[in-house]
């Protein structure tokens, strides 16, 4: 645990400037941790896998209906190609970083680790149902505050890892199609006998790009709504790896009397 | 065209002497041994190989079935301009038994085909064209008085091997599409205990079958296939990967509509619906009717006649993807993706407005007791 400057005293710089204006930002008082949530690795995979996954949408959309009509020799455009290109290329960087996301499973903090990606405790049901109201700005009295991620939250997380198996899987076996004795096409030949037929698996990987559009726009707003409702710097902590928290909040996942953060403790 | 042959190929025989007796020459002959080679992917070195196997053959015999089917593949298989020595090929290893090619009819013909299935127990080859219905008892085709599946388990008991010729004889074809009355299915389905192979196509080209007998016979064993029973030598490579119009997919320059500049300039013919990326099959390479042409080459998409079930999975034949069911009408996945996506960032515009009426509410009531102690709350994001 990181213990750094206690801001009790402190103005935010341009807070008269504000006031100015009529609008004073409510000044934090209390005293202030910083706590170190994500691992560097962690960090790093998260932007990675955003560059990857913003690639790979487009360049996907592009490949699922090409629309620059060329003119002109066909040995004069590469289009579908270059995109092809990237699609491919980031494919083969978010499995490496797919790989290392797997073995940070085992070596990542608790907040990291495989326990953390299934929040299933009968009191999480209870929290995750109280941060579905906060969201609709109902009872926020009640809202469970998390050090880490609210188990809604997690949810979504770990069913975009899921989401991403199955972006990869089948992403593979169309991939695999263009070299029939290549070892991808024979370890991914149960695929499309799962699926019913090669265009299923198409339709599926087709499909599911729409929910990683989704998931995005979610994903984005609510960390910028986290953001702003909160003050407490959410935004920041995939940056730097953590963000300050006060000593007189009650956080679900962490005891500061003893340091011990714990995702979903049993009671 | 193939039966009665004016030449019959006399028991005894070899392939070798009846050539000679119908006047081929030896050189045509080697030639055509030289190209089988080739597509059977053995290369051409192998052609003596090909001819000696092939001339000291003796008539096989071989029994095909047509059971639940529209005879195209007879047709696609016998039917060509000018007879090569391929064509021939067949017509002399024919045919104990077809009921659309011979002459006879009735009982005599199927006391004609149990002899020479008797005769040649264990040796004959079996061709099967057609589905065999399942519902209802089997009933719905009866030949001879005995349902398909009776026929094809009759036929199939002494047989060496079996060839599955079509999408029919491959996993049911159009009377196995959606919502299959029939019970419709394919030869493997039912035959569990012997060799199969499948020519797939609907119909197949007659070039497959063809250069499948010559293996049979040069080596005594079916061809190498592939999960679906499907030889190597012709079904190995995707269309998508052999097409005359792959420098086009990758270009960028896609047909759009039957009509259009695209379409003029033999461009690429995937925003049509071709499904040459899902095919596997020998057309560009082999083509139709005495190597004159094949679908995409005349401006046609690819409609994956060589995989199974591609009544359903292949349609809409013009469009990329299959449409998604269940919305009423029939929508496409982009279509009901964006609106998702559109809903999912309209719902955030309108919650983010929400939430910043709230919180100014919140504020305002903070700020009348501006040194509360009381924080604004934590993180949950
Ligand atoms: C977030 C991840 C991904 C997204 C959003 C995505 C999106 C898409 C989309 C929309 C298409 C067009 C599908 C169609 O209409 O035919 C596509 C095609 C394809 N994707 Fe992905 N994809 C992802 C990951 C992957 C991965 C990991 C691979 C692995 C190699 C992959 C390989 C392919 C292949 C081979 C095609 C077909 C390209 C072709 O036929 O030329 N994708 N992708
Ligand atoms: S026409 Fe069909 S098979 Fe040929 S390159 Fe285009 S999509 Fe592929």
């Amino acid at each position: 645990m990181n213990v750094t400057s206690d801001r009790s005293a402190r103005h935010p710089p341009g807070a008269g400037f504000l006031e100015h204006f009529g609008k004073p930002v409510p000044r934090e008082r209390g005293d202030f941790t910083w706590v170190y949530l994500w691992g560097a690795p962690l960090r790093i995979m998260h932007w990675i896998a955003a560059v990857c996954i913003a690639a790979l949408v487009i360049s996907g959309l592009y490949i699922g209906r090409p629309y620059f009509a060329t003119a002109g020799e066909a040995s004069s455009h590469f289009m579908m190609g270059k995109f092809r290109f990237v699609h491919f290329t980031a494919a083969a960087v978010i499995v490496m970083t797919g790989i290392v996301r797997v073995y940070w499973l085992f070596a990542g903090n608790a907040f990291e680790r495989l326990p953390a990606l299934f929040p299933v405790t009968p009191r999480n049901l209870l929290n995750m149902w109280r941060v579905v109201r906060t969201y609709f700005n109902l009872h926020t009295e009640e809202q469970p505050h998390f050090i880490g991620h609210n188990p809604l939250a997690q949810s979504a997380y770990t069913g975009v890892y899921l989401m991403m198996v199955v972006m990869v899987v089948t992403g593979f076996t169309l991939y695999g199609q263009s070299n029939p004795t290549g070892i991808i096409y024979h370890s991914l030949s149960w695929v499309p006998a799962l699926f019913g037929g090669l265009q299923i698996v198409r339709l599926v990987h087709h499909a599911l790009t729409w929910a990683f559009v989704i998931f995005v726009v979610i994903h984005v707003y609510l960390a910028v709504r986290a953001d702003y409702v909160e003050r407490a710097g959410v935004i920041s902590s995939i940056l730097t790896g953590g963000r300050f928290v006060s000593s007189s909040d009650h956080f679900e996942d962490l005891d500061l009397s003893t340091g011990h953060p714990h995702p979903w403790p049993k009671e | 065209m193939i039966s009665p042959s004016a030449y019959p190929w006399a028991e005894g025989e070899t392939l070798g002497q009846h050539l000679d007796e119908r006047g081929i020459p030896r050189r045509d002959f080697l030639e055509y041994c030289g190209k089988m080679a080739v597509i059977l992917g053995i290369g051409s070195a192998a052609a003596p190989r090909v001819a000696k196997a092939l001339e000291s053959v003796k008539r096989p015999s071989v029994v095909w079935l047509q059971l639940q089917e529209c005879t195209g593949c007879v047709e696609s298989v016998l039917r060509t301009e000018n007879p090569s020595i391929g064509d021939l090929l067949l017509d002399v290893i024919s045919l104990d038994y077809n009921h659309t090619l011979m002459a006879g009819a009735g009982k005599a013909v199927e006391k004609a085909k149990t002899d020479a299935m008797a005769a040649n127990k264990g040796k004959y080859l079996l061709v099967v064209s057609g589905s065999i219905p399942t519902k209802e008892n089997d009933i719905y085709t009866m030949i001879g008085g005995k349902t398909a599946r009776m026929q094809l388990e009759e036929a199939a008991e002494g047989c060496a091997a079996i060839i599955a010729l079509g999408a029919c004889a491959h996993w049911g074809g159009v009377q196995g599409a959606r919502p299959n009355p029939t019970g419709a299915v394919g030869v493997r389905d039912i035959i569990k205990n012997k060799p199969i192979l499948v020519v797939a196509g609907c119909p197949p080209i007659g070039d497959t079958v063809t250069a499948t007998v010559v293996h049979f016979l040069t080596f005594g064993a079916l061809p190498e296939m592939d999960r679906e029973g499907r030889p190597l030598f012709a079904y190995g490579e995707r269309i998508h990967d052999q097409c005359q119009r792959r420098a086009h997919f990758d270009a960028g320059q896609f047909v759009e509509t039957f009509d259009d500049k695209g379409a003029r300039e033999g461009w690429c013919l995937y925003q049509v619906g071709c499904k040459g990326p899902a095919t596997f099959s020998p057309c560009p390479i082999f083509k139709w009717n005495t190597r004159t042409s094949w679908p995409i080459e005349a401006g046609h998409p690819c409609i994956g006649c060589t995989e199974p079930y591609f009544w359903d999975t292949m349609t809409p034949f013009y469009g990329r993807l299959p449409d998604v069911a269940g919305f009423g009408i029939e929508k496409r996945v982009d279509t009901i993706g964006a609106s998702l996506a559109i809903g999912a960032a309209a719902g955030v515009a309108a919650h983010a407005t929400m939430t910043v009426l709230h919180q100014m509410k919140r504020r305002k009531a903070t700020r009348q007791v501006p040194e509360a102690t009381e924080d604004e709350g934590a993180n949950n994001g």
